[in-house]
């Protein structure tokens, strides 16, 4: 299968000093520099509260920065209106997260497609039928997502994010709302893609156990990234985490 | 619980203002029909002219049906005059007045007639003054033929004052007289009492008794009331203002009917409207009470606490609501009195009763649309409760179909009336018929819904563009949230389609009737001497080139027919006609001849004949419109009853039993002749005579007046239904943020959402306008036969482009705005707010 991504020179995204203040004057990202490599699996961690979710938001174009710069597959977002980032979201990134955002009136195939459609890309059907393989939904392309299991619906969220062929995944607290079981297919999926697809993963979790599947795990504490550990175990951040608590 | 129902009312504030709109506009116009209805049954005349009489004594104006509301008459009916002498011997009684009435008019020094309110009853006896309130007499009574007494209203338009001669106009004979006294306003002209009885033609009879009395007037009246004979009755106080007019007094009788016929389509709509916005409402807040329920609420406190909230709601609306009401009531009354159907005297009682109906119907219609759009919700497992909110679409149960296509098939027979029965009561069902089948609609509506969007979705073109593609998509998902959308707007055009051709095939048919029945070419009419003065038919005759001349005059005949075993009373309108009718009128004679109309004898429409079982030679019972009841022969029978009512009495017949006896206005059919029409011309240097082309039987107007009433009503209805519905849709897109973020996450740019919007727009007011088009084909189409031996209604050509219009106009502003505030918020910010 081939996977054609862009030269490994480029990260996938770069945050550089970038700061993010609410409203109310909360500085939910205060001066983060982050930079994910191409192929790479990145886990966010840190209790609630501690900019992970802000993060994310800023990085993947949804929102934009106070100051300091995103770079996204090479571009930067900054100053892209609203059309335009989401045409960048929609050809760059893909989404995965915990309530799934399925589109009920559609069907699961519907949904997994809906991406090249509003992009107005033709349908590369071996692609699409790889990744319905691979997602293990194949038996369920009629069903509306109400007749899956929670697991099935967030197995077809992937697999929606993936269509696009995006630069990077950005998973949002993916197995929030699974129980255990579904919650390690989900995160043994996310890791398989890496490996097999060279995909980049940029997963977004307090869970020790699912950060622990990360090549990279960053701890962040109010707003700043507090801690890097590569080839993280659980033990390990579960450890950082308790002492950010007890600090 | 009423804490919850509360934060929970305005969690949701968008639904709930759709709620509260519909409670508002609802409850004013329940309020506003049941001021009608309290006016028509409570309210009194003023007092005027018999305000000196304490106690009145007159014949009972009204006809008691076995079970129904009292029916009341508008010719003045008569009392024994000997009454009199035996009620001056009552204790308490100070004086005795009998009064009498006869067409009178005063000419001004120019000839011209002086204007009066009623010159059919102005003129009278000279004791009458006996009953002014203020009988402030300047002058000396009249005595012998050639005196009289006037107002001061009439004296000051006139420039007369006592010792004056004036010309005077007493039923219907011009004379010079001289003025011997003026007397208050309101007291019209006056002449010697044993001169008023020859004029009135009444010998032994009166119009009415009025009694001064010492002291209490109650314990007067319970003492004439066991002298009196059978159809006489005695009022006191307020009452007396009914007896005075009772043409007047009829007409409030109206607004009872009016108020009745009113009732049924608007509640119907009402009824809609709240549960329509409440489903929405409820729809809104699926997943918080799937959380309520999953925390241990049982199904009966869910509905308990839902339909809390939407009395809540619905109790904010219900005191601006019937203020309104109030409100309304006043402009319809300004309109009846407009048209003409009520007089202006009239005043509306204003009492608690309509607001408290009011309030009671509409929380009894909250409760009910609440707790049914709850019943679901309220009734299901947790887990599928839970597993349903996030997801959304429902099925739509086949129970509710099933239940749908039958009211649409009802509408069918609902529909036939118009064929057998050619009447703006027959029409009447034509609105019903189109509005059963719409609440029909409404209930198949999801699953006609699913299906055709499901051919369509396998239909579209590969090259159709994901907006579009997505549009479709939402409406088949979504299937209930969309029909709600569709058949709302679909009622709108169903209610604007059947009502309003109704009432103009009905005004077209009358006036196609009226045109093609009357083969006379002038009118003479004499409104200001309250009647076609005497001796004009034989000059009119005389007029070389005048081939037929007749007197013709409307009045009221009360027809009983055995409905469903039960005795069915109304009043309707009735022709006076001469044996010489049949030369200016042609009104389609079937049977007989209308040339027998000497005698007791009547012409009965085709349609009430065959409804009664009827024909020419039988003998029917009529009660005429003073109450007299009559039997007469049939001597006729006719097929333009539209245009003519259903019955028409001989002369003969109705002479004595019309206020004034007059009649109201001279056909005459000419030889066409520019000659003949210059000689009839030429009667109008006559005082108080006017002549106009064309003839119009009596003074009936070009339709019933219940017809232009119902053509103001619907404007007031279609507002509120539409109003109703913009905000329901604005409701149900609003309730679309978390949808419309989720398709922003994928990658759908704000211009595709809005351009999938719009299609969606599109589709739904394009669905709904097709189906009210279908939907009211049947029954329009049957009208048309009915009335029109055509398959389609009369009526403006721009109504349905129009609704059409303002269907598509409310479908795109109701999405496109909360469209667009939704995509003004972040997407993500959006999805976290949804829960």
């Amino acid at each position: 299968m081939s996977t054609a991504l862009a030269p490994a020179t480029t990260a996938a995204v770069a945050l550089r000093q970038v700061t993010k203040t609410h409203p109310h004057g909360v500085r939910a990202l205060d001066d983060v520099t982050v930079e994910v490599p191409r192929g790479s699996f990145l886990a966010v961690m840190g209790p609630s509260g501690s900019g992970k979710s802000t993060l994310l938001q800023v990085a993947a174009g949804l929102d934009t920065p106070t100051s300091g710069e995103v770079l996204l597959d090479g571009t930067a977002i900054g100053g892209l209106d609203e059309t335009r980032r989401t045409e960048l979201r929609r050809d760059r990134i893909g989404f995965v997260f915990q309530a799934y955002n399925l589109l009920p009136a559609l069907t699961v195939a519907e949904n997994i497609t809906l991406p090249l459609r509003l992009a107005g890309k033709s349908l590369d059907r071996a692609w699409v039928q790889y990744l319905v393989d691979r997602v293990g939904l194949g038996d369920r392309l009629d069903h509306r997502p109400a007749e899956l299991s929670g697991g099935q619906q967030q197995r077809a969220a992937i697999a929606r994010a993936l269509v696009a062929r995006p630069a990077v995944v950005f998973a949002d607290e993916p197995t929030g709302a699974l129980d255990l079981h579904s919650a390690a297919e989900v995160l043994d999926l996310l890791r398989d893609l890496v490996d097999d697809l060279g995909q980049t993963v940029v997963l977004v979790t307090h869970d020790p156990a699912a950060a622990a599947r990360a090549h990279r795990a960053l701890v962040m504490a109010d707003g700043r990234v507090v801690d890097t550990l590569d080839h993280p175990a659980a033990a390990d951040l579960a450890g950082r985490l308790v002492a950010l608590r007890e600090g | 619980m009423f804490a919850l129902a509360l934060r929970l009312a305005r969690t949701r504030l968008t639904a709930s203002l759709a709620v509260l709109v519909a409670v508002l506009g609802g409850a004013a116009i329940v309020t506003g029909t049941g001021v009608l209805a309290e006016s028509g049954l409570r309210s009194h005349l003023p007092v005027d002219r018999l305000a000196g009489a304490e106690v009145v004594v007159s014949a009972d104006q009204t006809v008691q049906p076995s079970a129904d509301l009292a029916v009341a008459l508008p010719e003045r009916g008569s009392v024994p005059a000997a009454l009199a002498d035996e009620l001056a011997q009552l204790p308490g009684v100070q004086s005795v007045v009998p009064d009498v009435s006869f067409p009178a008019a005063v000419l001004d020094p120019a000839g011209d007639v002086v204007a009066t309110t009623d010159p059919v009853t102005a003129g009278h006896g000279w004791s009458s003054v006996g009953l002014l309130d203020d009988p402030a007499v300047t002058g000396t009574p009249p005595t012998g033929p050639r005196e009289v007494a006037v107002d001061t209203e009439m004296a000051a338009a006139a420039g007369v004052a006592p010792g004056d001669p004036v010309r005077v106009v007493l039923a219907g004979r011009t004379s010079d007289a001289r003025v011997t006294a003026v007397v208050p306003a309101g007291a019209g002209v006056l002449v010697a009492d044993d001169r008023a009885a020859q004029l009135a033609g009444q010998a032994g009879t009166v119009d009415l008794i009025g009694l001064q009395v010492d002291g209490d007037a109650e314990a007067v009246a319970d003492a004439v009331g066991p002298l009196l004979p059978a159809g006489t009755i005695v009022s006191t106080g307020d009452a007396r203002g009914d007896v005075a007019l009772p043409e007047a007094a009829a007409a409030r009788s109206l607004l009872v009917v009016l108020a009745g016929s009113l009732m049924g389509v608007p509640l119907l709509i009402v009824g809609f409207v709240v549960a329509g916005a409440l489903a929405v409402s409820i729809g809104g807040q699926r997943r918080e009470l799937a959380l309520l329920r999953a925390v241990g609420t049982t199904p009966r406190q869910l509905r308990r606490l839902v339909a809390g909230q939407a009395t809540v709601v619905a109790a904010v609306a219900l005191v601006p609501g019937i203020a309104v009401g109030y409100l309304l009531a006043g402009q319809f009354r300004r309109l009846l009195v407009h048209v003409g159907v009520l007089p202006d005297a009239l005043p509306l009682t204003v009492g608690p009763l309509p607001a408290l109906a009011a309030a009671a119907l509409l929380l009894g219609v909250v409760q009910v649309a609440a707790r049914g759009a709850a019943w679901r919700t309220s009734r299901e497992p947790v887990t599928q409760l839970l597993a349903d909110s996030r997801t959304g679409p429902r099925t739509p149960s086949p129970g509710r179909h099933r239940a749908g296509l039958l009211l649409i098939a009802a509408a069918v027979p609902l529909s036939v009336p118009p064929l057998l029965v050619q009447s703006p009561i027959g029409a009447a069902s034509t609105s019903l018929a189109g509005i059963v089948a719409a609440i029909g609609l409404a209930l198949a509506g999801p699953l006609l819904l699913r299906r055709v969007t499901g051919g369509l979705a396998r239909r579209l073109p590969a090259g159709t563009s994901a907006p579009a593609w997505l549009a479709v998509a939402n409406l088949h998902g979504y299937a209930l949230r969309s029909a709600g959308a569709v058949t709302t707007l679909a009622m709108a055009v169903v209610v604007a389609l059947t009502y309003t051709f109704a009432q103009t095939t009905v005004i077209d048919a009358t006036a196609e009737q009226t045109r093609a029945g009357t083969v006379a070419d002038a009118t003479i009419t004499a409104p200001g001497l309250g009647g076609i003065p005497a001796g004009l038919v034989d000059d009119v005759q005389a007029v070389p080139g005048v081939e037929a001349v007749a007197p013709v005059s409307s009045t009221t005949v009360l027809w009983p027919m055995r409905l469903l075993g039960e005795e069915e009373l109304s009043a309707g309108p009735a022709l006076v006609l001469p044996p010489a009718g049949a030369g200016v009128l042609d009104l389609d004679v079937r049977d007989g001849d209308l040339a027998d109309l000497t005698g007791a004898t009547v012409a009965v429409g085709s349609g009430a004949a065959g409804a009664r079982d009827v024909g020419v030679g039988d003998q029917v019972q009529l009660t005429l419109g003073d109450g007299a009841a009559v039997e007469a022969r049939v001597v006729a029978v006719y097929g333009r009853e539209l245009g003519f009512g259903s019955v028409v009495l001989s002369a003969d017949l109705a002479a004595g039993h019309t206020t004034g006896g007059l009649a109201d206005s001279l056909l005459v059919r000419t030889d066409g002749d520019p000659a003949t029409d210059r000689a009839l011309a030429g009667l109008t240097d006559r005082p108080g005579v006017t002549v106009s082309g064309g003839g119009v039987a009596g003074d009936r107007p070009a339709a019933p007046p219940e017809v232009w009433i119902n053509l103001a009503v619907i404007g007031v209805l279609l507002g509120y239904l539409l109003l109703g519905i913009a905000n329901a849709l604005v409701a149900a897109t609003a309730q679309r943020r978390g949808e419309i973020a989720t398709l922003r996450l994928t990658g759908t740019t704000p211009r595709q959402v809005r351009t999938m919007m719009r299609r969606e727009a599109a589709l739904v007011s394009g669905a709904a306008v097709a189906a009210g088009v279908l939907v009211s084909a049947v029954p329009l189409a049957l009208l048309g036969l009915g009335f029109l031996d055509r398959p389609w209604p009369s009526g403006p050509g721009w109504l349905l482009p129009a609704t059409a219009l303002v269907v598509i106009g409310i479908a795109f502003l109701a999405i496109e705005l909360p469209t667009r505030s939704a995509l003004r918020s972040p997407p993500a910010d959006a999805l976290a707010s949804q829960g």
